[in-house]
């Protein structure tokens, strides 16, 4: 048969195309479930990363619920598994929440940078205040510029920052030219202000979509643990 | 192994090699050069790429119509990359995070579809298997000498390992400090020219005259 006939080569095409296309579906269904375990692995890694927990196991400092737009439990839901659609969990108002031993707590954000999705891990204090360390990464904002979010350096300046101005929720804000409130703002990353303006974005919807369950918990918290026992001791001490 | 097999395989670790002698696959190599665990997994993929890729071509060599020639390598290329980036996601995840594109850009390595075409479609199988090899780890031996330099100095680590005691750093009293440079290309195309260097003055045989 003649090699370079049109017949020939359609054939021998064809062929090819239908063998490798088969090959690689078995070996992508194969890998699958080991590739999908490492994702889930890494999800729980920076849910402890944001904690600063790293090396310690998941199942055992993290206690994981779902809460709805009013901040009250559901169940039926899989905390972990929504984490694989942040914006669909977000648009139906089941939030997930990972707790950890200590009462600090770590809530997903979801948004959009400059080219595609974001997502971070925040964690609070058990003020629900106070931030406690954040995780950011991204699918493809512009390395050196707008992928400087997903860096340490960058997610440090979070560290101590607070999303309520009394009983205001304010969130974070990434300030282009440099932090100017020291609470509520973080340095923008230069070059990079859509990505910058992304974050911003992305930490006042989804901690907003938080806020009943931030209040709930800060409430009980400070009232009937923090400031009771100190008004007792100081009641006390008055009476001496 | 015959003398001229060994000599297939041997050939590019030095005097033939695709990256200091016919400066091909540079992009990749200084991409993935910051550590030295990526740049062992990306010289393994590249040497599992090149070796399988001129092993298959070389077998369909006498099928495959010339007209759509590079298209067919293309096919079995871009498939063994998807393979070993499959294969890098379930069993080296993070590795394969901090390799990100550079695993999918293997396709357009210039070693790999070089080999093929110049190599494979004119040798038997087990030639072009071991020629395949040969580069692919020549191609690795840079990477690895690279990013040996890149992490020392950039990192004060081998391989993940703390080479250089902290207690040395100037932020904790010492006197010594990491070259930021070195985290970044520009620094693996310097090393990359040093190398270089060294190897034509020891091999004058490749010197311009």
């Amino acid at each position: 048969m003649n090699k370079n006939s049109n017949l020939y080569i359609v054939i021998y095409s064809t062929v090819m195309v239908v063998v490798v296309a088969t090959l690689l579906a078995v070996a992508a269904l194969a890998l699958k479930s080991r590739q999908d375990a490492n994702i889930l692995n890494e999800k729980k890694q920076a849910i402890l990363a944001s904690l600063s927990l790293e090396g310690q196991n998941y199942d055992e400092v993290i206690e994981a619920y779902v809460v709805n737009e009013n901040g009250e439990k559901i169940e039926g839901q899989d905390p972990i598994q929504l984490l694989f659609d942040l914006p669909a969990a977000f648009a139906q108002n089941t939030l997930p929440v990972f707790q950890a031993e200590d009462g600090r707590i770590v809530v997903p954000v979801s948004g959009v940078g400059l080219w595609g999705p974001m997502w971070g891990y925040v964690a609070l204090e058990k003020d629900m205040n106070t931030i406690s360390g954040i995780v950011l990464d991204h699918a493809g904002e512009t390395p050196g510029l707008g992928a400087e979010v997903a860096t340490p350096k960058h997610q440090a300046m979070y560290k101590g920052k607070t999303l309520f101005e009394g009983e205001e929720f304010v969130s974070v804000t990434l300030r282009k030219g440099g932090a100017k409130d020291e609470k509520h703002e973080v340095d923008a990353i230069s070059g990079g202000t859509k990505t910058s303006d992304g974050v911003t974005d992305m930490l006042k919807k989804s901690l907003g979509a938080y806020q009943p369950l931030l209040k709930a918990a800060a409430a009980p918290c400070c009232e009937a643990c923090t400031e009771a026992t100190e008004c007792e001791t100081k009641n006390v001490e008055n009476n001496e | 192994m015959s003398n001229k097999n060994l000599k297939y395989l041997t050939g590019p670790f030095s005097a033939n090699n695709p990256v200091i002698v016919q400066i091909l696959g540079i992009c990749s190599a200084l991409a993935v050069t910051v550590q030295l665990k990526p740049a062992i997994v990306m010289a393994l993929s590249v040497t599992a790429v090149t070796a399988f890729s001129n092993l298959v071509m070389s077998l369909l060599r006498n099928g495959v119509p010339s007209r759509i020639r590079i298209i067919v390598q293309l096919v079995v290329i871009a498939a063994l990359v998807i393979l070993v980036d499959q294969v890098l996601k379930a069993f080296v995840y993070d590795v394969s995070k901090q390799l990100s594109v550079y695993v999918g850009l293997i396709i357009t390595n210039c070693i790999v579809m070089g080999r093929v075409e110049a190599f494979a479609l004119g040798n038997g199988p087990w030639a072009s298997f071991l020629d395949g090899i040969g580069n692919g780890l020549g191609y690795g031996l840079i990477l690895v000498v690279v990013a040996f330099f890149r992490e020392l100095f950039g990192s004060g680590t081998l391989y993940g390992f703390r080479v250089i005691p902290e207690s040395w750093y100037i932020t904790e009293g010492g006197f010594y400090a990491n070259n930021g440079l070195m985290l970044f290309p520009p620094m693996a195309l310097i090393i990359v020219g040093c190398i270089i260097w060294v190897h034509r003055s020891k091999n004058k045989d490749l010197q311009e005259k």
